[in-house]
């Protein structure tokens, strides 16, 4: 695909270092990703490998060596162009759903009437009509991660970064919200960037798929995942094209897996 | 990081934090050097360490310290005794807690140095009415936290530990006091504070001897000096002794993450 | 009714007949002479003795003296603390300024500094309240700092990229995240603040419960002494509800 448009996201030697109580650890170690609008990418790999940490650099909440870019322009912290949804939903406690997704357009300064335009139709689309005046506490998990996403569509960021979203949520739920998140971003087609451990999730979702080595963490392999969304899930995750993918990515996934348990079994 | 590195480290840490008391210490000074204060008001800390090292020889600060800190003692251990024992019956027996529990809450409520009248009253002046006071308030914090601790037991460790083939009656100090501790050593830290507190308290009001009276003594005898000396080395005593348990608790609990809430977290 | 109501029910019955036995067990005792009348007066005598001051109206000054000092102090530690500690846990520089402070105080027994709040301020409520200041101010601090230092990063930087600006976070996420933690410290300095007057009273005189408490104990008034711990008690229990109330009220989205 001739793309002569600037890429959406672009990192470009991204090394991370942390503190720990065992001396300083190297997360990331010279991370390359590029990512295009409209790009629904994953990134997978082994627990511990920096999945994270790179997700958490491109939203500006952690410093890092290197360049990360959004639409060309160096990143100087979080903005509202990077919308981020964690797997601990985040929801502000002592607020309502209501003023949970109102929350980035009272700080944007609309005024009520806007700002209730926008909530209710969002609210629908999440489909948690009625349940406006809750608090997060009597939520189910699965409500309180729509609410969670409602939440940064409310401000329509240009870019999703989600950490590993549903790995709160127990099988059903999660197949569900993965439903739901496809819906989403096939009306919106914003540019999402993915962060999980679930590989069958990765291949259902995602256009294209990183496989991230063990720590130190960079990208070893790449996917392209061409799927017809248009088919249910019943016949497309049985479906010989979905499981071919599938296993590549697993076994990729699983030889880092691999390193890291001998890398752990070293030290 | 070597050992010398280590202790330098620490050692340089320690400064640090110690530091701002220094800095006061000197602005404390200076507004006394000034003059800005009235000397009655606010004695030089000079004249306060002066006093102090007075008291040490003359031998009265550690005559009453020691019957404070006696009082305290004897209040403290038999109310985290008895504390403990309340807290671990009101687990384990369903009757023991529903006839203990309102006695319990009712005296939450109760300021317990208002007793110490009442038992001036009973026992008169003295040791007694003291030991009594640090008794009940620390009573209360031991039964409860006690209590706390056993009941919040995870349930999977009881199973656990009954399917590796642990008795009925081994079940008790194995698992469910083990458990506790934490939760215990938490109590006896606001129970220590508190047996100071009322140590003190019963001594300025209904005592003729102990730290408390004597801090009282030099107040209405216009030795301001040596007030705020006894009265510093009250903060130094208290100070040192909190330390000491929660020294004490994090070397016993080793094996717990938070062994005892710092209330300084030092994370980042 | 739900289980709930039902076993609170059934607990205020058990509570209402412990103090029936108590009181009655106590009037017994005191009228076959357990121990002297001085020692013991007979709950009777007592109750009567209470209903005498509500009636010339002493106890209800004393009342009044002493809650107020109790709840100025109580006041502004609380607006203090809170302050303090979130400033302790936004400026690295106040945190090192106040830290030596806050640990040296904590665990001294602050009733010790009651000479210098009398030599300072006098034997009338301006010391009596700034003593409950100093008395209950550091488990403020420290609640605060502690519950500021603790707000999950999470929440931070989901309001980050929905466009808070720093004003914005401390005052609507880091505050209301802290809004439990605080409660629940000030609850449990409420009653410190209560003993700290009262023994103030006791030890320095200047009206209140706790000057006449000592009055009533050093005149052998023992019914006045009786009446008055009574009452302490009462206030006690009375505050705790109200806070319960209070909590239940506003503080229903703080999950457990």
């Amino acid at each position: 695909m001739l793309d002569l448009v600037r890429p959406k996201i672009e990192i470009r030697g991204v090394s991370k270092t942390y503190a720990s109580e065992h001396g300083p650890v190297l997360a990331l170690r010279g991370t390359d990703l590029t990512v295009n609008e409209g790009e629904f990418v994953s990134i997978v790999g082994p627990s511990g490998c920096g999945k994270s940490t790179l997700l958490y650099v491109v939203g500006g909440f952690l410093a890092a060596d290197g360049e990360v870019a959004v639409d060309g322009a160096p990143i100087k912290g979080p903005g509202t162009d990077r919308g981020v949804v964690f797997q601990e939903y985040a929801l502000f406690p002592w607020l309502t759903v209501h003023d949970n997704i109102a929350f980035g357009l009272e700080r944007q300064g609309l005024v009520a009437s806007e700002r209730e335009k926008i909530v209710s139709r969002l609210v629908g689309v999440i489909g948690l009509a009625g349940f406006e005046k809750r608090y997060p506490r009597e939520l189910s998990g699965g409500m309180k991660q729509r609410v969670a996403i409602a939440r940064t569509l409310a401000r329509d960021p240009a870019i999703l970064l989600l950490d590993e979203p549903f790995g709160a949520l127990d099988a059903q739920t999660r197949e569900i919200m993965q439903d739901e998140l496809l819906r989403i971003w096939l009306e919106t087609r914003k540019t999402v960037l993915m962060v999980t451990h679930d590989v069958t999730e990765a291949v259902y979702l995602s256009n294209r798929i990183c496989v991230m080595s063990a720590r130190p963490g960079q990208i070893i392999e790449e996917f392209t995942v061409s799927l017809d969304r248009g088919r249910p899930r019943e016949e497309l995750v049985v479906s010989e094209q979905f499981n071919s993918i599938r296993n590549r990515v697993w076994l990729s996934v699983r030889r880092q897996a691999l390193v890291a348990g001998e890398r752990n079994d070293e030290s | 990081m070597t050992k010398a590195d280590e202790f330098m480290s620490s050692a340089r840490r320690g400064l640090v934090r110690v530091a701002p008391l220094i800095l006061f210490g000197l602005i404390w000074h200076i507004i006394c050097a000034v003059g800005l204060v009235n000397k009655d008001f606010l004695p030089a800390p000079g004249a306060v360490a002066a006093a102090l090292a007075d008291l040490f020889k003359g031998g009265e600060i550690t005559k009453n310290l020691t019957i404070t800190l006696f009082r305290a003692a004897v209040g403290l251990v038999l109310g985290a005794a008895c504390g403990i024992w309340i807290g671990v019956m009101m687990a384990r027996s369903r009757h023991f807690r529903e006839y203990v529990t309102p006695i319990v809450g009712g005296t939450y409520s109760l300021p317990k140095s208002a007793l110490i009248p009442l038992f001036a009253l009973w026992f008169g002046i003295g040791n007694v009415t003291a030991i009594a006071a640090v008794f009940l308030a620390c009573l209360l914090p031991m039964i409860v936290n006690t209590y706390h601790g056993v009941v919040t037991t995870p349930k999977v460790l009881v199973w656990s530990a009954e399917a590796l083939g642990t008795g009925e009656r081994e079940l008790w100090p194995r698992i469910f006091i083990r458990n506790a501790l934490p939760d215990i050593f938490t109590g006896l830290r606001i129970a220590l504070g508190f047996s100071f507190v009322l140590a003190i308290s019963a001594e300025m009001i209904a005592s003729t001897n102990g730290i408390g009276k004597l801090i009282f003594m030099y107040g209405e005898n216009g030795n301001y000096d040596y007030m705020f000396a006894g009265i510093a080395c009250m903060v130094i005593v208290a100070f040192l002794a909190d330390r000491v348990l929660v020294i004490l608790t994090k070397r016993l609990l080793v094996w717990h993450e938070s062994a005892v809430t710092e209330p300084e977290t030092r994370r980042r | 009714m739900n289980s709930a109501e039902v076993r609170t029910d059934a607990f205020a019955w058990r509570s209402a007949v412990s103090i029936l036995l108590f009181i009655a067990l106590w009037e017994i005792a005191a009228r076959i002479h357990v121990a002297p009348a001085i020692l013991l007066p007979p709950f009777s005598i007592v109750a009567a003795q209470l209903w005498h001051s509500t009636l010339d109206g002493t106890l209800a000054a004393d009342l009044s003296i002493s809650l107020a000092r109790a709840f100025c102090g109580l006041a502004l530690a609380t607006g203090g603390g809170v302050v303090l500690g979130l400033l302790m846990a936004r400026n690295r520089t106040i945190e090192w300024l106040v830290d030596p402070l806050v640990a040296l105080g904590f665990p001294s027994p602050k009733i010790a500094f009651i000479p210098i709040f009398i030599l300072w301020f006098g034997i009338e409520s301006l010391s009596k309240v700034l003593l409950v200041t100093f008395a209950c101010v550091f488990p403020v601090i420290i609640g605060t700092y502690s519950a500021a230092r603790a707000v999950s990063r999470q929440f931070i930087w989901s309001a980050l990229s929905l466009g808070s600006n720093r004003f914005s976070l401390f005052l609507h996420v880091i505050l209301p995240a802290c809004y439990p933690r605080i409660f629940t410290t000030f609850r449990i300095v409420v009653p410190v603040g209560l003993i700290t007057t009262f023994t103030a009273e006791m030890v320095a005189g200047g009206g209140g419960m706790g000057a006449t408490l000592i009055y009533s104990q050093r005149f052998f008034e023992s019914p006045t002494v009786f009446a008055y711990i009574v009452v302490m008690l009462a206030v006690g229990l009375v505050v705790d509800a109200v806070m319960r109330r209070f909590q239940n009220r506003f503080l229903r989205w703080a999950e457990g």
